[in-house]
């Protein structure tokens, strides 16, 4: 067991680099056996390097292969043809339903934040000429411009008189009524 | 001395970055050092001779490829013979498909790829015994020995942990110190190392 334990130890020592345990030393030291395999294995790997470039020189020439890709002249669009991504089916008909969604979102979101609005078309001459006709109606008018704007005021005051009628008319029943007395404030003082 | 090709004073790893800018040179020169390396690494694992060529060649052809996918962190032999790991797989496993169909059509066995090497291990020299421990002790000593890879490069060569390794490691050197025999001083000098050399290891 112990002889077991001490060659599994000399292999990692091999291995790793760390030095073996003073019982396995001693163990080497005392037993033939492990001290043979010891030495045998420090002397295996110095052998196997030695004699690797003579057993490399043993194997028969033979080509390398790359002739059978001498097609090819040069290397470089063979590089970029490999580094170019696969192709792939075309992602619309991949995910139909998605590609849809979102193209009905984007067109809402676009109506949302662009209203259309049709562009006014120019003038055209008649209206020119109505336009001007409007014009020299208000500027012909009986009294010019001020009797225009003055018969535009004039149903003002009419509503305004009719209101305070019916507001007077009001004050007088109240004060007859309640038999009470109802007094106009003064109009406020203008700034 | 002066005279020697520039090219050739590169590292692995330089002449794989010129071969991944687009240098076929470069490939070739990476292809010439390592096409004998490869072949010894795999020939235990195929039938013949022309089986290991045959690997080597796809293998280069593959890498020559894929070149792009190099990446330069790395040691090249590395990701080298991570592919030809690979591939030798692949290739082991179509060719045992295809020996099983033709050994039930014919009736014949192919002969066994250690059988064959056992015969060539007349020759002298560490490597050859080595080659007949079976193929995943000589292809660890291989990589450790052959190549001065450190244990977690062979781990991610051939996809295994690092006590996995260091335990294939520990038995290919048990194994060979007791083939060595006398010359090694275990096997004969002990009644279980003889037995377990006896018993094939």
């Amino acid at each position: 067991m112990l002889c077991m334990l001490s060659r599994w130890m000399i292999s990692r020592a091999e291995d790793t680099g760390k030095e073996p345990p003073r019982i396995v030393v001693r163990h080497v030291r005392r037993c033939g056996v492990c001290g043979d395999y010891a030495r045998a294995a420090a002397s295996l790997s110095l052998r196997l390097k030695g004699e690797r470039s003579a057993w490399l020189a043993a194997v028969p020439e033979f080509p390398s292969g790359l002739e059978r890709d001498r097609e090819e002249p040069e290397m470089a669009p063979l590089a970029a043809e490999t580094a170019r991504p696969r192709s792939r089916r075309p992602w619309l008909a991949l995910r139909p339903l998605p590609v849809a969604a979102s193209l009905i979102v984007l067109v809402a979101a676009g109506l949302v934040l662009f209203r259309v609005i049709p562009r006014e078309t120019a003038p055209s001459a008649e209206d020119g000429v109505a336009a001007r006709a409007a014009i020299k109606t208000l500027t012909s008018a009986p009294e010019g411009l001020r009797g225009a704007i003055g018969e535009a005021e004039s149903s003002l005051d009419k509503e305004r008189r009719i209101l305070e009628s019916s507001v007077v008319s009001a004050v007088d029943y109240l004060q007859a009524r309640l038999n009470i007395k109802i007094e106009r404030k003064e109009p406020p003082k203008t700034l | 001395m002066a005279d020697q090709d520039p090219i050739a004073k590169k590292t692995d790893e330089e002449l794989a970055r010129d071969a991944r800018a687009g240098s076929r040179r470069s490939f070739e020169e990476l292809a010439c050092r390592y096409k004998r390396r490869l072949f010894v690494y795999l020939r235990p694992r195929l039938g013949s001779d022309e089986d290991a060529e045959d690997m080597v060649q796809d293998t280069f052809l593959k890498l020559f490829r894929s070149i792009d996918r190099y990446d330069p962190a790395y040691r090249f032999s590395t990701w080298l013979y991570t592919s030809a790991n690979r591939l030798a797989i692949d290739s082991f496993r179509k060719s045992a498909v295809a020996r099983d169909r033709s050994t039930a059509l014919s009736g014949q066995d192919i002969p066994d790829p250690a059988v064959v090497c056992e015969g060539e291990a007349g020759a002298t020299g560490v490597w050859a015994v080595a080659r007949t421990l079976g193929a995943d002790r000589y292809r660890v000593l291989w990589l450790r020995y052959g190549e001065d890879m450190t244990i977690e490069e062979i781990g991610a060569v051939l996809g295994r942990s690092r006590l996995a390794v260091r335990v294939l490691l520990h038995r290919a050197r048990t194994s060979l110190v007791g083939r060595l025999g006398p010359e090694a001083g275990l096997a004969a000098r002990t009644p279980s190392g003889a037995a377990r050399q006896a018993a094939g290891d």
